[in-house]
């Protein structure tokens, strides 16, 4: 007994640092935004336990519902062209072509380049007076006067997307790229061998081969972009009229912006549920898929 | 006819030549063993046929069609490889239909033929299984279904028992050579390990740094090197080699210096220049305890006994590894001076530049 419980110290003591670790940057946050989310706690010195008010509030008063919609457009659309850019991307620079390392080293400047300095050219690229979109339509005759893209609703939601896909293309093509190289080169000798074409090995051994790469990848894309404050905050601060607020930005304006601490934290945990059910998501589908392997 | 043909065939890869001009003809229903050390060539050899590597210069027919510019597929060739290739995420029936698929056979067809190619190799309970649920062996038995589903003219096997262990290769080795009875095709097997090579040849073809070293039976390789290379890596535990200056030679006999170990008079038709410095080879297996045609007295500094065969080591006086075998356990101990002897018809002899004479 005594050996047994010495055994368990000994783990505990080898687990101890990680452990505090934890504690202090994940758990102590969270368990403090949960209890947050429950209190009025705003600019006063004091506040007041509520309950549920919070959660209640922010599903029938005001729009949340409408930004949690946006905010899943929002993703979906930056997540697919992401994934669909990055694994064409990454299928190109797999190819055996002249240059291969050049273009490789091409794809990086997005994420090389300070994000904020990125966002900040593409704001100006986006401007109506001087801005190198309008400037072009206008040029070939496609419009007739500027067009300030992110003054206007709808091209403001979708010009903050085609940001996010700029900056986000590359670690999807890296990281694709890397499954791919992992795949043995034998396999696809042996098809090859068998007079396979190379869309055929592309469809039947490649992309079989890259489902869990791609599911790993999304997941990880997912939370990013669900996540993604950056880029629309300096873009659009949300705005016009909340066409770009998603819930992150939402979350941002309401506890910092409004100082209303307490409606943050519950808006702070509803996104923490959301991507907590895309892990579980995911991770069901990586057992199934590992289940199937060893089938 | 010859099936195959290699016609001054070879490969460099930059500056380096890999392959240095092969010529070599393989005849249907021949079980062709390319053996060699590591870096020799023969795996790239192999590839070049198969038409994953493209070929430099000269040529490779197969069934009298020069085939340099043909894609695998269509040489009629099918390729079992050393890390069996299979794709994980299909189950052995879909492996195994692979070819077929992309040949787009009827549903019908693809079913026949993957049974029967299941049924030669008793995979037919594992067919809805995965690789990562099979073992070595069966692993190896999918990759060969693979093969044999399409019905190649020749078969090309990249090493493909170097995976397994020692007891499951020699089962393998066994039913590979069953395989080639039954289905009376050419296989052109790479190895590294001559006891495959010798075990399941028709003909092997010894390949040194890209140049075939010499091509035969494996009984013609083991009794008649051309060569000290061919004598060195067939044969196990290795030939034994002592340095010896030509004393005499008249066309019928030739007399060796063998230094502290005395002179030996051989029978040979050939002529060597007096001085010259030659090689005398023996296999360990061919030296007897006791005195003989020609006794050395040695001294073993290690005894193995392996119950069916006594392996003694031991030094020469001029610093040359000396090793004999010896049937059973016969009364040899080490530290122990013993008298050792060969019969004179068992020896080799390789001049200066390593030709065998005889």
């Amino acid at each position: 007994m005594t050996s047994n419980r010495s055994a368990v110290l000994f783990a505990l003591a080898l687990l101890a640092p990680a452990l505090i670790y934890i504690l202090i940057i994940v758990a102590y946050p969270l368990v403090d935004t949960i209890i947050l989310s429950f209190t009025n706690a705003a600019l006063r010195p004091t506040y007041d336990w509520v309950g549920w008010a919070n959660y209640q509030r922010i599903f029938t008063a005001g729009n949340f519902t409408e930004v949690i919609l946006r905010t899943f457009v929002w993703t979906f659309f930056s997540v697919a062209t992401k994934m669909i850019i990055g694994t064409l991307g990454a299928t190109l620079l797999n190819a055996a072509i002249p240059g291969q390392t050049v273009f490789r080293i091409l794809t990086m400047p997005p994420w090389i380049v300070p994000m904020a300095i990125g966002i900040f050219m593409w704001g100006w690229m986006y401007n109506g007076q001087f801005g190198m979109i309008s400037g072009l339509l206008q040029n070939f005759g496609v419009i007739s006067k500027p067009w300030p893209i992110l003054a206007q609703g709808s091209s403001a939601f979708w010009a903050t997307i085609v940001t996010d896909v700029w900056i986000g293309v590359p670690m999807v093509t890296i990281y694709m790229l890397a499954a791919m190289q992992s795949i043995p080169k034998d396999l696809y000798e042996a098809a090859w061998t068998d007079g396979a074409s190379r869309g055929y090995r592309f469809r039947r051994i490649t992309l079989p081969l890259l489902v869990p790469a791609l599911l790993t990848m999304s997941l990880l894309s997912m939370i990013a972009t669900f996540n993604s404050f950056d880029i629309i905050w300096i873009l659009t601060q949300g705005g016009p009229s909340n066409t770009t607020t998603t819930m992150i930005i939402d979350t941002y304006k309401t506890a910092i912006g409004s100082r209303k601490y307490g409606e943050g934290a519950a808006r702070a945990v509803v996104i923490c549920i959301f991507v907590s059910i895309f892990c579980i998501v995911y991770f069901r589908a990586v057992r199934k898929l590992s289940q199937g392997e060893a089938k | 006819m010859s099936q195959l043909s290699l016609k001054r065939l070879e490969k460099s890869f930059n500056e380096a030549r890999i392959i240095k001009g092969i010529d070599l003809d393989v005849s249907e229903g021949e079980f062709v063993v390319f053996v060699g050390p590591s870096g020799c060539g023969k795996s790239t050899l192999l590839r070049m046929i198969a038409g994953l590597e493209d070929v430099s210069s000269g040529e490779i027919e197969i069934g009298g069609k020069v085939v340099n510019d043909l894609p695998p597929v269509q040489r009629g060739i099918a390729m079992v490889f050393q890390s069996y290739a299979l794709y994980p995420h299909m189950t052995v029936f879909e492996n195994i239909a692979f070819p077929l698929r992309v040949e787009k056979l009827s549903t019908d067809e693809v079913n026949t033929r993957v049974h029967a190619a299941a049924k030669v190799l008793q995979l037919e309970p594992r067919l809805q299984h995965r690789p990562g649920q099979l073992s070595g062996g069966q692993r190896q038995r999918v990759a060969i279904g693979r093969a044999i589903v399409r019905q190649p003219k020749i078969f090309l096997f990249d090493e493909p028992l170097s995976n397994l262990d020692a007891a499951l290769r020699s089962e393998m080795r066994i039913e590979l050579m069953e395989l080639h009875k039954r289905l009376g095709s050419t296989m052109i097997y790479v190895t590294h390990d001559q006891v495959e090579a010798m075990t399941m040849a028709d003909k092997i073809v010894v390949l040194d740094a890209g140049e075939i070293s010499q091509v035969g039976s494996p009984l013609e390789l083991y009794h008649k090197p051309d060569n000290l290379f061919v004598a060195g890596f067939i044969g196990s535990p290795k030939m034994n080699f002592i340095s010896a200056t030509v004393k005499a030679s008249d066309g019928t006999t030739t007399t060796l210096d063998l230094g502290a170990l005395g002179t030996i008079a051989l029978p040979r038709k050939a002529t060597l220049p007096v001085g010259q410095t030659v090689t005398l080879g023996v296999r360990p297996e061919h030296l007897h305890l006791g005195a003989g045609d020609f006794t050395l007295n040695v001294t073993p500094n290690i005894v193995e006994h392996l119950g069916i065969h006594t392996v003694a080591y031991s030094t020469l006086p001029a610093g040359e590894n000396f090793i004999a075998l010896f049937e059973g356990a016969p009364d040899i101990t080490e530290g122990v001076a013993a008298p050792i002897s060969f019969r004179l018809d068992q020896v080799h002899l390789f001049d200066t530049a390593g030709l065998a004479v005889y």
